[in-house]
């Protein structure tokens, strides 16, 4: 079975289906995933800009990770939802595009970076060269997920 | 303004940006990445004057060293906003979404304006403790309007309500359907 036959079975799903052939389905879903990405954005950019001692000062790096989480974490969450229910309405146009191959990739590499490097590099307290670098990192990922999903559309 | 659009249309440089392969492309990406600037640092600004979250930092540091953040995302959100809107004149401005989200950028602004000539003139008083209810409501109003302003930015993309679809009169009324040229 072919990756084209994977996306082929997806779209003739029912929830593929659903959304595919709603008028108002399909936006709804992308307004929430648009929403989640600037909560996202927001989360990833407090605690980088804190790191890169450009945002806030009082609350260290690994203060301003902790009242972001739940943001990071819920806005992650929903994307990733929101995301896999766009992505069932048209898969097989989906697996033949380039920026899709780059969003899916860069969205694993920003996931398994923000979670067991950045985090726990801010959350030991570190805001030296180290902690600063994973910062650049991380907000180039973010960045590329959200361009590469922004050029799907173009593509 | 209708006439102002339509001649916006026939202009070399509206044509060239509706037309060029990347250009287009690239100014509504650099509007959604701002997105991520302006909407994630004010929600954050917002959540503190809610007293939801950084509850121990001081509101003059959210303002200070968060805000100037905002304001960078908010110049280039209008720069590519004002020239998304000059690549596709008369489809926008006869959009019943375009429409909402202007009267929800002049609310954001009178609140804006509010909160920095009125609310936040005493902070010194509440700058580390609990938020007085007009700094409360202006965030409220903050969090709400740039919500919906997202959400109806996005749906202009989609040409369910355009006038040429066929509209129930009272979208046709909105949008002023009969002032767009025979020929879009």
């Amino acid at each position: 079975m072919s990756l084209f036959h994977i996306a082929q079975g997806i779209e003739g799903s029912p929830v593929g289906q659903t959304i595919r052939e709603s008028t108002w389905l399909f936006p709804a879903i992308e307004v929430i995933h648009l929403l989640c990405l600037a909560v996202l954005g927001g989360a990833v950019l407090m605690t980088a800009l804190g790191v890169f001692g450009v945002g806030l000062k009082t609350p260290t790096p690994k203060e301003i990770e902790v009242s972001t989480r739940p943001y990071m974490t819920t806005a992650v969450v929903a994307i990733l939802i929101t995301g896999l229910l766009l992505g069932a309405s048209e898969p097989v146009k989906l697996i033949d595009r380039e920026a899709f191959l780059i969003k899916m990739v860069s969205l694993v590499l920003a996931l398994l970076f923000t979670y067991f490097v950045f985090n726990p590099i801010v959350r030991k307290g570190d805001t030296g060269v180290r902690a600063r670098t994973a910062a650049g990192v991380v907000m180039a990922l973010w960045f590329t997920v959200a361009l590469s999903g922004r050029w799907i559309g173009f593509s | 303004m209708n006439g102002f659009v339509n001649w916006l249309a026939g202009t070399q440089w509206s044509i060239a940006l509706h037309e060029s392969l990347y250009m287009y492309s690239i100014t509504e990406s650099a509007h959604v990445m701002a997105i991520m600037l302006f909407v994630g640092t004010i929600m954050m600004v917002d959540l503190r004057l809610l007293g939801v979250s950084y509850r121990k930092t001081p509101v003059s540091e959210m303002t200070n060293r968060i805000l100037p953040w905002t304001v960078g995302g908010f110049i280039v959100l209008c720069i590519t906003g004002v020239m998304l809107f000059y690549a596709i004149p008369i489809r926008t401005w006869h959009s019943i979404w375009f429409r909402i989200k202007c009267v929800l950028l002049v609310v954001g602004m009178i609140n804006i304006t509010w909160f920095t000539f009125k609310v936040e003139r005493d902070k010194a008083k509440w700058d580390l403790g609990p938020t007085p209810r007009n700094a409360r409501i202006s965030a409220g109003v903050s969090l709400f309007v740039w919500t919906f302003v997202i959400v109806f930015g996005r749906l202009i993309a989609y040409n369910w309500t355009d006038c040429d679809q066929n509209q129930s009169p009272f979208i046709q009324q909105i949008e002023d359907c009969k002032a767009v040229p025979a020929d879009t």
